[in-house]
């Protein structure tokens, strides 16, 4: 029993050797099978961080890259001087256009660890950081913080069996070469044990047996031949070639966070703030629309009907022309019907009467009254008569030619404008729309009585937002809600009258929790909100959140992340991209 | 009797380097680690005096050592180079005086070459 076992334990052996030896590829298949650890990847480097800089030390070919960021921030400093004490004395870093800061540093060419002090001197900010800068034996550059050992064994050990299975998948010559010489082996042994008397037959049926099995596995190898050479370069083990430079790419880390090298960083323009716990009022959202400042904002109505024509320029106002208060913006000549037109004739023949009458009556008047045979009161009477004839004769006579003036009512740009030359308008129809652009409001309908106190802001689809003034509520229900009116503050450029927006307006209840800028929160794959905290100067780990709205650019974090943390607020979704 | 000895050994042995940021050293001052070191800085007027200890505070001979410190006086940095005194102080003098506990860091060069560096906030 026990040469049996021999016997067995020879085939292993030699099995076992034959695999273990330089693994060389055969046409195609991969023997680097799992994929290279991430921490191979990625060149040496160290950090250090105080209150105010975050300071990151990459050496390579020589020379060292320190790249200095905000420690809250995560923006790049510019303009500071880095002073390094090296083992040559203390040396001052160069600034380079993006940024970093470049040291020589031919004393980093030995291996092991190195401490570099270095004194950042950034406006009137002055710190000492130390950076411990671990240099790895030249042979395996890709020794920096590697995986655990158990996961290297384990990982060895899989891509073993994953080689074997591939191998015999593969009919592998060698393997099978190796099982046929095990086994014969195995026999050897075998004979030898019990005696030489059944030698020759034992040995003619051991190698018959071998070589059958054998041909029949190589039976269908052919095509296995074809390309050993071929195969080669697509090796996975040239993926770690220890002698190639490694290669800093951002990457997602097997625990999930994402590692972003520091130049990667600047080019996603990576940006942090500090969460605070604080209280806010919760907000509501209502549906609101831009609506002129009543005060500011008129309209030009013809009071009567008739006919429009420009004025005195020849030209009506187009919109958006500038107007102030008192300008004609247009006339209208009311018409005169048929009727009018014969009854004024009759009214302008009577008067032409009476004043011929009236005159003729004056100039008798003034005659006598020098006799003093007509009293001078009655010469009086007479001329007030003939002015009062005259005076209503050339009013019968403006009310066929003077049109009525259209005037801007107040300052601002016209808004709307319908006049056409020669159109005619309606008695009480609006001719222009007037509105200031610097002052709008905003109207909102709400379904509960919101407090004064509160200030809103407004947000339009495309996330631009608006700050509001509370101005005042109605009583009146319309639409079942209440319309709420606020005056936009600041800026109103790109504002138009109508616009739909969506108010967010303050309320009594209180909330309290952390304010994120809105791009801060990320959906990841599985449609949960994540933000990104930023753990060291080049990890980042996603942290699942509870969200809650807060207003126009801020959501509440509720859950999820404490105070004090460095969160990513721009390029939050360009990071949420690395895989 | 010994095990139990051990115990209150090992058990002080584990809670010294937790506690070894930033505590009031034998000497008076702050106390850092600085690689397997631990140094305790003392600055008094324009003098700056460091002490190594190894981790478990026992005094390493300062012989051999060569030492930087750079300090933050009054928002600017001075630099104080640190030369091998008695015991296991080294000594260096400063060019301004320097305040209570001024922060900054210290750098100490082995005499086998390696570097380590502590910082004092």
């Amino acid at each position: 029993m026990s040469f049996r076992i021999a016997a067995a334990l020879g085939a292993a052996w030699l099995a076992v050797g034959s695999l273990a030896g330089p693994a060389r590829a055969h046409e195609g298949h991969d023997h680097g099978a799992p994929p290279p650890p991430v921490s191979k990847s990625i060149a040496p480097r160290g950090e250090a961080a105080s209150e105010a800089f975050e300071l990151t030390a990459i050496p390579r070919d020589g020379k060292v890259m320190l790249y200095l960021d905000r420690f809250r921030t995560n923006e790049p400093v510019r303009g500071g001087v880095l002073e390094i004490e090296t083992p040559e004395g203390p040396k001052t870093a160069t600034e380079t256009e993006d940024a970093a800061y470049l040291l020589p540093a031919p004393w980093l060419a030995n291996a092991g660890s190195h401490d570099l002090m270095v004194t950042v001197t950034a406006g009137d900010a002055v710190d000492v950081l130390t950076v411990a800068l671990s240099i790895p034996e030249t042979k395996a550059p890709g020794a920096a913080p590697a995986a655990a050992p158990g996961e290297n064994a384990l990982a060895r050990s899989s891509a073993a069996v994953a080689d074997l299975k591939a191998r015999l998948v593969a009919k592998d010559p060698i393997l099978i070469l190796t099982a046929s010489a095990a086994f014969l082996l195995g026999m050897l042994i075998t004979v030898l044990a019990r005696g030489r008397r059944s030698l020759p037959a034992v040995a003619v049926m051991a190698v018959v047996v071998t070589l059958a099995l054998g041909t029949a596995a190589f039976a269908h190898g052919d095509e296995d031949h074809g390309a050993p050479a071929k195969g080669a370069p697509v090796q996975g083990a040239a993926l770690l070639d220890p002698a190639q430079p490694s290669s800093d790419l951002a990457q997602r880390l097997p625990d999930g966070s994402v590692f972003v090298p520091k130049p990667t960083q600047r080019l996603l323009v990576l940006r942090t703030t500090m969460t605070e716990q604080a209280t806010f009022h919760r907000t509501v959202e209502l549906p609101g629309r831009v609506i002129p400042d009543p005060n500011a904002s008129g309209v030009v109505q013809s009071s009567v009907g008739g006919r429009l024509s420009p004025p005195a320029s020849g030209l009506f106002p187009r919109l958006g022309t500038t107007v102030k208060k008192g300008d004609v913006l247009a006339y209208v000549t009311p018409p005169v019907q048929a009727v009018d037109v014969s009854d004024m004739r009759q009214r302008q023949g009577e008067l032409d009467q009476q004043i011929d009458v009236v005159e003729r009556r004056v100039d008798r008047y003034r005659k006598l009254a020098t006799t003093g045979a007509v009293a001078q009161t009655q010469l009086d009477d007479a001329l007030s008569e003939l002015k009062g004839l005259q005076d209503r004769r050339t009013a019968l006579d403006k009310v066929r030619q003077q049109p009525e003036a259209l005037v801007a009512p107040v300052d601002g740009v016209i808004a709307q404008a319908s006049a056409v030359a020669g159109q005619m308008a309606t008695a009480g129809g609006m001719v222009f729309q007037i509105v200031d652009p610097t002052r709008l409001w905003v109207e909102a309908l709400s379904f509960d009585a919101l407090t004064p106190a509160g200030n809103a802001t407004a947000r339009f689809a495309d996330g631009r937002t608006l700050s509001l003034d509370y101005q005042g509520a109605g009583l009146a229900d319309r639409n079942q809600a209440i319309p709420v009116q606020f005056a936009v503050k600041g800026n109103t450029a790109g504002l138009r009258v109508g616009q739909f927006l969506t108010v967010l307006a303050g309320t009594d209840a209180e909330q309290s929790g952390l304010a994120l800028p809105r791009a801060a929160v990320v959906r990841s794959g599985n449609g949960q909100a994540i933000v990104y905290e930023h753990v060291a100067a080049e990890r980042f780990e996603a942290r699942q959140v509870r969200v809650e709205p807060l207003d126009g650019t801020n959501v509440l974090v509720a859950e999820g992340v404490g105070a004090g943390k460095r969160i990513v607020t721009e390029g939050a979704e360009l990071l949420d991209q690395v895989r | 009797m010994i095990p139990w000895r051990m115990a209150l050994m090992v058990g002080a042995l584990l809670a010294l380097p937790v506690h070894a940021h930033e505590v009031s050293g034998q000497h008076g001052g702050r106390v850092t680690d600085a690689g397997k070191y631990h140094v305790e800085l003392v600055a008094k007027g324009e003098t700056v005096d460091v002490f190594v200890s190894d981790g478990s505070q026992k005094p390493v001979s300062a012989t051999g050592f060569k030492g930087t410190a750079i300090l933050v006086v009054g928002g600017k940095p001075a630099r104080v180079p640190l030369e091998p005194a008695d015991g296991n102080r080294l000594s260096g003098k400063a060019s301004v005086a320097l305040g209570e506990s001024p922060k900054g860091a210290v750098q100490l060069t082995a005499p086998d070459g390696a570097t380590a560096s502590g910082k004092f906030n």
